[in-house]
């Protein structure tokens, strides 16, 4: 066994970076996953009135403020002690279907879409949405712009402006819906589920009836089986706003199932020297390493993971495709990371009935939108299921109600393990000895990466041009012999 | 002309957040009739949505390049769309690709996009001010942008 030079780090650069370390005869030898964290958080809020963190939070990350805008929001309802009414439960949630719908759709047509609907080889300059719409069509390509803008106007409309809502207030929200613009909520989420229905048959007719991109899916390199997580309802049915976090074993077995409160029982975070951001691992099992499996305490959170330990969906139309999904890929659990995409898709599908739902619901325009909060505030724990996995909040305050300690899980600092090791995997599949390292096999080991949807936006410095993804091949002395940035 | 400036970045990580604040400071300087003023930390297709309807849009951003020295202000032109920090987005198209597919859904686009950026040096530390370099730009690419609608209200 060769030793493994890692390149002195002094600073981390602000994209994401796999770097791949080769044995001499150009198998590979490890793989390492660099995501870059943000500095002084806990810091920075420290002394600010918690009312503002919903505010503040949802700062943090350009991609999904929303999601961090619930979770903070929640964690004050239970630093303050109070209940929000039952409208107001309802309102926060039309919001987050309304956002889980733009995030995925984003996700799929842009990212995702391009490996499949294109093709993973294609060249890199039609790998892109361009390339999406000259194959689905551009009354597709308009859907998906309208999906989009619509339902933002939907969070724009609560939230009071485009992005970064002021919403959520302990107790309650800020402002209700009238007639009128129930009405047309309820417009945009009929058009909406005709568009996830649609979604789901571009995913049929392109990689479920070709036989090629559904042996890829189901191939060993996308594989990997570990603990998954998601939050579910009091059906064990996936539920993105509230609920219990559970966690099943790679067999499909309830292993864990706890309450927000509960969430330091059973995370603990392992530390590596060569990167500052830290691996959240199941504590009852322990950190074994960045491996899969039932004896390793690495887990998942993705959309798969929440279909994963969930029963079912809450939702019909969601439910229907979700027993087809694993009656197709060989039932409970899934493990293959490419049918995230399906789950994905299955998601915006359950986001949209669960959006029509609500706009249908007669208390939905009732003015009863907040409880007054009463109690001294102390400690409060929030748990949403962010688009990227699980999010956890938890503030600590004095009596007055200013942050003294605040810690944050991030979706995608959950699967932060899991993703490390799918790309290793797919390095060490890909990547053989004498075969030349080319970009379409550099896009193969990012369709690994892909199905996670890892959230680095807020930190994404990068020199000009480039998307900040960055591939570095190094041979076994640690010597950097190639190097691959996706988009350039 | 209708005529958009559009400030981009995030309030809380010290330079990142530059173009807000000229946009900020913008407001204080233009009325509604020379251009409307808008800030927001979203990136590619989300962009579209806000540029529509309008003549030109003055996008206000950050930039990193190799070599850059900190506080310098590049007025650039529509071929390097792809460059600074908000016009790039890991989670969606980058902003050349957005217009393309806006012109290829036929949305209204502005006919002349002009982006100012700002060189900065710290992005990864929550805070709600600039660094000192950084800072003193902000005055001096405030004067740019007016310059910049007011030669377009005296053509």
């Amino acid at each position: 066994m060769k030793r493994i030079m890692i390149d002195p780090i002094t600073r981390l650069e602000g994209h994401g970076k796999i770097a791949i370390f080769l044995n001499d005869d150009g198998s590979v030898a490890n793989v390492y996953l660099q995501i870059p964290e943000l500095r002084g958080f806990e810091k920075f809020s420290e002394g600010r009135p918690a009312e503002d963190m919903p505010q503040i939070t949802q700062r943090i990350c350009g991609v999904c403020p929303e999601a961090h805008h619930i979770a903070s929001t929640k964690t004050l309802d239970d630093l303050f002690h109070v209940e929000p009414t039952s409208t107001a439960k309802k309102l926060r949630q039309l919001l987050y279907s309304a956002f889980f719908i733009t995030d995925h759709t984003t996700h799929f047509y842009i990212l995702a879409g391009p490996d499949f609907i294109v093709g993973p080889d294609a060249p890199p300059a039609e790998r892109n949405i361009l390339g999406v719409i000259a194959k689905v069509g551009l009354e597709l390509g308009g859907a998906v712009i309208r999906t989009r803008q619509e339902n933002h106007w939907i969070i724009h409309m609560l939230g009071g402006r485009a992005i970064h809502p002021v919403f959520g207030l302990p107790g309650g929200v800020s402002r209700g819906l009238n007639e009128e613009e129930r009405a047309k909520v309820e417009e945009i989420a009929k058009r909406s589920l005709e568009f996830a229905k649609l979604s789901l048959k571009v995913f049929d007719d392109t990689i479920l009836k070709n036989k090629e991109y559904l042996d890829m899916v189901l191939s060993d390199t996308f594989t990997q089986k570990t603990y998954y997580m998601g939050l579910v309802d009091d059906n064990n049915k996936v539920n993105f706003y509230d609920g219990k976090v559970r966690v099943v074993d790679p067999d499909g077995k309830e292993f864990i199932k706890y309450a927000p409160r509960e969430y330091l029982e059973h995370l603990a975070e392992h530390v590596e020297p060569w990167t500052y951001l830290k691996f959240p691992y199941l504590k009852k099992i322990g950190w074994k390493g960045l491996v899969g499996g039932k004896d390793s305490g690495v887990y998942q959170a993705t959309p798969l993971s929440r279909l994963n330990v969930a029963d079912g969906m809450a939702t019909p139309l969601a439910q229907e495709e979700y027993e087809r999904m694993y009656a197709t890929l060989g039932g409970k659990p899934i493990h293959h990371t490419l049918a995230t995409h399906w789950a994905r898709l299955i998601e915006i599908l359950y986001a949209a009935e669960r959006l029509l739902e609500l706009s249908q619901d007669p208390e939905i325009t009732s003015p009863d939108i907040r409880t007054i909060p009463t109690a001294i505030p102390d400690e409060g724990i929030g748990i949403v299921e962010a688009p990227r996995g699980t999010l956890t909040h938890h503030y600590i305050t004095d009596e007055r109600g200013l942050i003294k300690k605040c810690n944050l899980i991030a979706g995608t600092t959950n699967n932060y393990a899991a993703l490390s090791i799918s790309i290793k995997k797919a390095a060490e599949d890909l990547i053989k000895p004498g075969k030349e390292i080319t970009e379409a096999l550099l896009n193969r080991i990012e369709m690994a990466w892909r199905p996670y949807d890892p959230c680095m936006a807020c930190a994404t410095h990068s020199l000009p041009g480039q998307l900040p993804l960055e591939v570095t091949i190094h041979d076994a002395k640690g010597n950097e012999i190639k190097k691959l940035t996706h988009g350039t | 002309m209708k005529t958009l400036v559009l400030g981009l970045g995030n309030p809380i990580l010290s330079d990142d957040g530059v173009g807000l604040r000229i946009a900020a400071e913008l407001k204080n300087r233009l009325s509604q009739q020379e251009a409307t003023i808008m800030a927001t930390n979203m990136a590619g297709l989300g962009l579209l949505d806000l540029l529509a309807g309008y003549d030109k849009a003055i996008i206000i951003d950050a930039i990193q390049t190799v070599d850059g020295k900190a506080g310098q202000i590049y007025r650039l032109g529509p071929e390097v769309f792809n460059t600074t920090r908000h016009a790039i987005s890991p989670h969606d198209v980058d902003f050349a690709t957005a217009l393309e597919l806006g012109n290829m859904l036929n949305l209204t686009l502005p006919k002349q996009i002009v982006i100012f950026a700002i060189e900065v040096v710290d992005v990864d530390t929550f805070s709600e001010e600039c660094t000192p370099e950084v800072r003193q730009a902000i005055p001096v690419c405030v004067e740019m942008v007016i310059r910049e609608i007011n030669e377009d209200l005296d053509a």
